[in-house]
């Protein structure tokens, strides 16, 4: 087996080459992938899809109420991203956040738990599907595009405090429209803040097709002021070697950047919706076959000898494992007490009494 | 059906010890207000190789057919629940797939687990039949510690003083329903009149489906009845409908909505006939009132052809055949056989036929070419006591005939010679429904008086 690899042009692979917009040269063509490393991505993203996968099913056995934002198909853009920037840097996303609340460090069981409500979820089962947070993590957040100015928010913290760390700040094609994006790439830009502004393009915003909803579909050259790059999102070493160089750009005090990752989702918007009434199945089903991120990093190790078949297997199989074992304690979790109701409203506060529902009622909350 | 799902159900309890585990592929809600569903259609086989993404079977959910997707791939191993199967209540195995490379020839069947959808935790999920009213050992609900109670289960305990504790929890992950607090009352109801018999466990049909139905059932508001305890105050109960009536409903609610009836009523003397019918008794022949106006109708259907016509979708397509349909009742649902080239058979033999064909109905043995293909239908409710009515058109014919009772009334007799002089008439009312498009009102009226002429002049009928 061999340890690592490169992977670059050279070898007949244009996968890396990425759109530019206001920059003079982009990120490396060629990249090293160690074995190691490829192993971690792929065990990373089976877990992210076996989760989102049972997430599915649970919803399914009414087990998940509620919204529930599916986000297989695009474990390359979490996985890369994650890979490109440090655990000292900040993220914040929008509600198709499963995946990167798994990168950003919270196991698959609190993640779970979470969805189902339970005590034992990252947010003590108070929060849900699009309230799921961790340290460097500010979630999961409801509204469409409300995060991007929270994000430039971090930034603006990051540049403050001056440890060097950059804000990563993801929206979707359908949020991109937004007027506050706008607002905050004009303040990120005049600043100069370390702001990664990522669009993750899946093409769909709810139903509506990106051709039907953007006058401009070139998300990447969107910031205008702002330099840009658009990069294959399926393929988790693009968005690795692409987030890299947007990194060092924000690190070395250049300002904003913008990228945009073209990927896809295989679910609908959401649980309700089937995904199939603005999409025809062969389109799901193709790209399926020819780009899932999944079996083209699978395709790439084994055909150059950097893991084998068994221990891909063997991977798969642990995984499976860990999420049956997620997935049964996700159900199994008490769920929280009622007396839990109103605490952690605020943070480090004294106890105080909260109204309830009417005057007479009153509820503790402690901080 | 249901019955039939449950024996292959309960067959499987040998688990074949080298088998590949399987994949489970459990009954999804595929709409946030789904229940339960049925299976319309398989759209894999056994055997067949499954990837993700791929559509498994099609799903009829409370609102529409959708169809269920798979997210693994793999090969379908074994289908569990059968298409047409209906009621399959969220959670239940309905297939068993394995991954690709392994011989899903050997998939290992779980034994039927006492029916929990999934595994929670363990309160009242045991597969003792949700709906028993048994007052003799209230059990303990085996709840975990803090007690969940729905709001309305909570008024109707506090109201009565009655003890949380003494209810079973059939509610998702223990909590008490209306049902259950509903429940409660009725037994303590219960006791006080009479000391503690057996309950009886009555075989309602909710109980057939449930190897089938897991009983953490969620409450349907307004709650149901308990079987036994129709109509309590403030409950439904539900009378399943059988097939032939969901059939019927569906027609007729066809008929009465796409076809413009019309309406046309007359009176007949059956005078003639009824002195005929008692001089052929005395002769042994034995023949009724309904089988002298079928032979009526076909005569007069034989004598004006226009009125023996079907609708062909955009217009009246005449038929070559008299074949009247008969109106039988049955326990199961209004039936109509066929008599065959009415016109020209005897009175005889339509009383023969009709007499066949009403038996065979009521036993449930009709044969379909024995009711489907008619091109004229008559309904007599005059053993009912009914005096006239109006019936629903079967589609495609164009007409039916609705026959009330006889009666007697006092009648002017105009052309007596010596003047008018009342006398008693036995005078019946029919009422052809038609449909408007190919039988107006002008040829209906038409129709009805040559009919009443072949009824009143019973020997026109041999011509």
């Amino acid at each position: 087996l061999v340890s690592c690899f490169t992977v670059g042009q050279h070898n007949g692979l244009q996968h890396l080459r990425c759109d530019l917009h206001r920059l003079d040269e982009g990120p490396s063509v060629q990249t090293v992938l160690t074995r190691e490393d490829g192993l971690r991505y792929y065990r990373t993203m089976q877990t992210m899809r076996r989760m989102e996968l049972k997430a599915d099913q649970l919803y399914k056995q009414k087990i998940i109420r509620g919204f529930c934002h599916l986000y297989d198909g695009q474990e390359a853009c979490a996985v890369g991203i994650e890979a490109g920037i440090s655990p000292t840097d900040h993220l914040i996303t929008a509600y198709r956040s499963h995946g990167y609340t798994y990168t950003r460090g919270v196991s698959v069981k609190e993640i779970m738990a979470e969805l189902t409500g339970r005590s034992g979820g990252v947010a003590k089962g108070k929060g849900g599907s699009m309230h799921m947070y961790a340290k460097n993590f500010y979630g999961g957040n409801g509204i469409v595009g409300a995060q991007v100015p929270l994000g430039a928010g971090v930034a603006l913290a990051c540049q403050y405090q001056g440890k060097n760390e950059v804000c990563v700040t993801l929206y979707g094609d359908g949020a991109a429209n937004q007027g506050q994006i706008f607002e905050s790439f004009n303040m990120a830009a005049l600043w100069k803040l370390p702001c990664i502004f990522i669009c993750e393009n899946n093409k769909y915003g709810m139903g509506t097709s990106v051709e039907r909803a953007s006058a401009s579909t070139d998300y990447y050259k969107r910031g205008d002021y702002i330099p840009g790059l658009r990069v294959d999102g399926m393929d988790v070493l693009s968005v690795r070697e692409a987030t890299r160089f947007a990194a060092d750009y924000c690190r070395s005090g250049k300002g904003p950047i913008l990228m945009e990752l073209q990927t896809y989702r295989y679910h609908g918007h959401s649980m309700s919706d089937p995904g199939v009434s603005y999409r025809t199945r062969e389109e799901i089903q193709e790209i399926r076959s020819k780009s899932d991120p999944i079996t083209m990093l699978k395709d790439c190790m084994i055909s150059r000898n950097m893991a084998s078949l068994e221990e891909i297997k063997d991977i798969d199989a642990t995984v499976r494992k860990e999420i049956e074992e997620a997935a049964q304690f996700a159900t199994s979790d008490p769920e929280p007490p009622l007396e839990d109701l109103c605490k952690h409203i605020f943070y480090n506060d004294a106890p105080l009494e909260v109204r309830g529902t009417h005057p007479w009622m009153r509820l503790k909350s402690i901080s | 059906m249901l019955l039939d799902v449950m024996c292959m159900y309960l067959k499987w309890t040998v688990v074949c010890p080298a088998g590949a585990a399987p994949l489970k592929v459990q009954m999804p809600a595929l709409s946030p207000t789904m229940e339960e569903g049925n299976i319309v259609k398989w759209l894999k086989k056994e055997g067949d190789e499954v990837a993700a993404g791929d559509t498994l079977c099609e799903i009829e959910t409370d609102k529409a057919v959708v169809v269920l997707e798979s997210s693994e791939d793999g090969i379908l191993a074994k289908i569990l629940v059968q298409e047409g199967s209906r009621g399959v209540r969220l959670g239940t195995l309905i297939a068993l797939m394995v991954s690709e490379g392994e011989d899903w020839k050997q998939v290992e069947i779980p034994a039927p687990e006492p029916i929990t959808p999934t595994a929670a935790p363990p309160t009242a999920a045991g597969p003792a039949p949700p709906l028993t009213t048994t007052p003799s050992a209230p059990k303990q609900s085996t709840l975990l510690s803090p007690l969940r109670l729905s709001p309305a289960a909570r008024h109707i305990l506090d109201t009565h003083g009655l003890d949380p504790h003494l209810a079973k929890a059939t509610g998702p992950r223990g909590l008490i329903t209306k049902e259950d607090a509903l429940k409660l009352l009725n037994q303590r109801d219960e006791r006080r009149p009479a000391p503690p018999a057996a309950a009886v466990t009555s075989p309602a049909p909710v109980t057939v489906s449930a190897p089938i139905a897991p009983s953490t059932g969620r409450p349907t508001f307004p709650p149901l009845s308990v079987p036994g305890k129709p109509g309590m105050p403030g409950t439904f109960t539900e009378i399943p409908a059988s097939n032939v009536r969901r059939v019927i409903a569906q027609r007729l609610t066809q008929s009465k909505s796409t076809i413009p009836h019309a309406y046309a009523s007359v009176d007949c003397d059956l005078g003639p006939v009824m002195k005929l019918r008692k001089q052929l008794a005395t002769e042994d022949i034995k023949v009724s009132v309904n089988d002298f106006i079928i032979k009526a109708a076909a005569v007069s259907l034989r004598e004006m052809p226009e009125v023996n016509v079907m609708w062909s979708g955009d217009g009246p397509q005449a038929l070559d055949y008299i074949n009247i349909s008969i109106a039988v009742a049955t326990p199961r649902g209004l039936i109509t056989p066929i008599i065959k080239d009415a016109a020209s058979k005897g009175l005889q033999e339509i009383a023969a036929t009709a007499k066949a064909l009403a038996k065979k109905a009521r036993d449930g043995k009709l044969l379909p070419e024995e009711y489907q293909g008619g091109s004229f239908s008559i309904s007599n409710l005059g053993m009912f006591g009914i005096s006239e009515f109006s019936a629903v058109i079967n589609p495609p014919q164009a007409c039916i005939l609705a026959v009330g009772g006889t009666r007697a009334e006092l009648r002017m007799a105009p052309h007596n010679p010596d003047g008018p002089v009342l006398h008693t008439q036995q005078l019946m009312t029919v009422t052809l429904s038609s449909d408007g498009r190919l039988v107006d009102d002008e040829l209906a009226s038409r129709f009805l008086e040559k009919f009443r002429t072949n009824l009143e002049q019973p020997q026109r009928a041999s011509l």
